[in-house]
């Protein structure tokens, strides 16, 4: 079992599902109530990273971001922030491969609450921010815990992205899945097998917690 | 006092003009999409129309003249949804506190359940109450808000028969308690006569006609109206000036038609095809002709029993048109009416009600 690759995976798997949500929140609120004409065309943009295949958005944020690139040499001039085969890249590409596993439950959430319920609130004096923490998310919980569960897993889960984007650099952007996959090339089987062990539990987990919530949500509602 | 005044083209005509005093209860009837719910929208500020003015007193809540358009939570309304429209993860408490603007909103909140007689159920969440309870609880709600306005969204469309009629006594004595404007959307006529001091007709956003339910369903304004306050004794004819001033002619179908004598009130000209009704009380339903006039021969041509009343149908001699009567089942079952007799009948003219045949605009 490589330590450090769990330590890596796990980092980044909730790295990215806590600072994913806040901008998620936002976005799949808009989406779920918003009139506007863009909307189509955002959602379309955001299912993208799961029609692409991982290698392709990997190729784009390499040459985007890379040193060479025009953005890569200004964030490394201005910001100090090296993109690539950095565990801060890994976490910048697990955002954007993410987006969707995290918008569509919190979406479908936040669609599923009567405009009447949200009125309600405001005629009973409620501003739209009280309204949003007092009855919105508390509403959308379930879906802000599906969402969140879905991106842990999904990222413990994503290797392309992760081997383009990051490299194989042991203690910073080697994952669970890049372990496994060297230590199958090194024919320790028995290493593979562990670790391969723990992705699935863990993903399983994640999985049975978003049922759990569906199920629960679908009660609340009869 | 509520002032209302809107209108607007699209996307949902309104030329619609009302007011509403404290302590009273106006209902807004018409069928459905005729913009009721609407109105009640701009009045609670959740949309705006294109023009008008609407006030609570002194306080102009919208007017389009000067761009003035108060948010939902500056109006301090009071909204009963069709569907209640709770908060399903709250308690009922928590769902009536939620509203109160007072430092005790908790208390405050448990003493108005207690009016409602929730007292017992106020740790239970919406889905845990019947429909007559969640109605309770938004009436509750509305209430907590400390309102200068009531207003009431169909509130019992979604509330069982049995359920309805304790509301509606619950309803009347509140509204004999609270000294505020009271405005009820309905497209229940019986509602409206049962609650509300003043009835507002509604069709496509206008408002065709105001006045007590005595005074809409005696004296449509025109045919559209006793349409939709559905008078029954709703008839056509041809009207023709008399030798005196006060009286003239009502020609029943067309020129040919028996004839009614009916008050003149000067406003219909000379041959002038007219929409005309008649409430049930003005019509005598006798088994020998009686004396005095506006009496016409009839044939009960059908009884439909209803309990204690049946719904009978009178048919006119020389006429295609038929008056609708409720008759006891008593008098059937004496024999003093049966199906298939002659009888006489006789219209008072006082009841006599004539419009124009072409609905008149609306004041704008």
């Amino acid at each position: 079992m490589d330590a450090d690759a769990a330590r890596v995976s796990l980092w980044l798997a909730g790295l990215t599902a806590l600072t994913l949500l806040p901008a998620s929140v936002w976005l799949a609120r808009w989406l779920a109530t918003s009139a506007s004409p863009a909307r189509p065309l955002i959602e379309a943009a955001l299912l993208l990273p799961l029609l692409l295949p991982p290698t392709v958005i990997g190729f784009y944020l390499l040459t985007t971001l890379g040193g060479a690139s025009p953005v890569g040499a200004w964030l490394a001039d201005h910001l100090g922030l090296r993109l690539v085969f950095s565990f801060e890249g890994l976490l910048f590409a697990s955002w954007l491969i993410n987006l969707p596993f995290m918008v569509q439950p919190l979406q479908r959430a936040f669609a599923a609450i009567p405009r009447s319920v949200r009125e309600a609130a405001w005629v009973s004096g409620l501003s739209g921010w009280r309204t949003f923490w007092r009855i919105e998310l508390p509403l959308a919980w379930p879906g802000v815990l599906a969402g969140a569960a879905l991106t842990f897993a999904h990222t413990l889960g994503e290797f392309g992205v992760v081997l383009m984007v990051g490299g194989n650099i042991a203690g910073q952007t080697r994952t669970l899945s890049i372990a496994i996959y060297d230590r199958v090339q090194a024919f320790d089987n028995a290493a593979a097998n562990r670790m391969s062990l723990l992705l699935v539990a863990l993903s399983l987990a994640a999985l049975v917690i978003v049922f759990a919530l569906g199920r629960r949500n679908a009660l609340q509602e009869r | 006092m509520l002032s209302v005044e809107v209108y607007q083209d699209a996307p949902v005509p309104l030329a619609a003009r009302f007011d509403c005093k404290p302590g009273e209860m106006v209902a807004l009837v018409g069928p459905s999409g005729s913009g009721k719910s609407t109105l009640l929208r701009c009045i609670a500020g959740l949309m705006h129309p294109a023009r008008g003015r609407i006030a609570s007193g002194e306080r102009v809540w919208f007017d389009g003249s000067t761009r003035t358009r108060l948010a939902p939570q500056e109006r301090r309304v009071g909204l009963v949804f069709q569907h209640y429209a709770l908060f399903p993860h709250l308690s009922a408490l928590r769902n009536v506190a939620l509203a109160s603007p007072r430092d005790d909103a908790d208390s405050h909140a448990a003493d108005l359940l207690a009016r409602m007689g929730l007292g017992q159920l106020t740790s239970r969440r919406p889905s845990e109450l019947s429909g007559g309870q969640q109605q309770r609880v938004a009436l509750a709600r509305a209430l907590a808000r400390e309102p200068e306005v009531l207003l009431l969204d169909e509130p019992f469309s979604a509330v069982d028969q049995p359920a309805r009629h304790e509301l509606y006594r619950e309803l009347a004595e509140l509204h004999r308690g609270v000294a505020l404007p009271m405005v009820l959307v309905t497209h229940d006529l019986h509602e409206a006569r049962r609650l509300a001091d003043r009835m507002v007709i509604i069709d496509g956003g206008t408002t065709l006609q105001q006045g007590t339910p005595a005074q809409v369903l005696s004296q449509p304004r025109n045919a559209r109206v006793a349409g939709l306050v559905g008078i029954q004794n709703h008839f056509e004819g041809v009207f023709f000036h008399g030798d005196d001033p006060q009286w003239g002619r009502l020609c029943w179908g067309s020129r040919e038609g028996p004839q009614l004598l009916v008050r003149d009130k000067h406003r219909i000209e000379e041959g002038a095809l007219v929409s005309w009704v008649v409430p049930a009380e003005f019509i005598g339903v006798h088994r020998s002709e009686p004396g005095g006039a506006n009496v016409l021969r009839a044939r009960l041509a059908e009884a439909l029993p209803l309990g204690d009343i049946a719904l009978c149908r009178f048919e006119i001699e020389g006429l295609r048109a038929a008056v609708q009567l409720h008759q006891t089942t008593a008098q059937l079952q004496r024999g003093e009416l049966v199906v298939g007799e002659p009888v006489f009948l006789q219209f008072d003219p006082a009841g006599v009600h004539i419009m124009p045949r072409r609905a008149l605009p609306a004041p704008h």
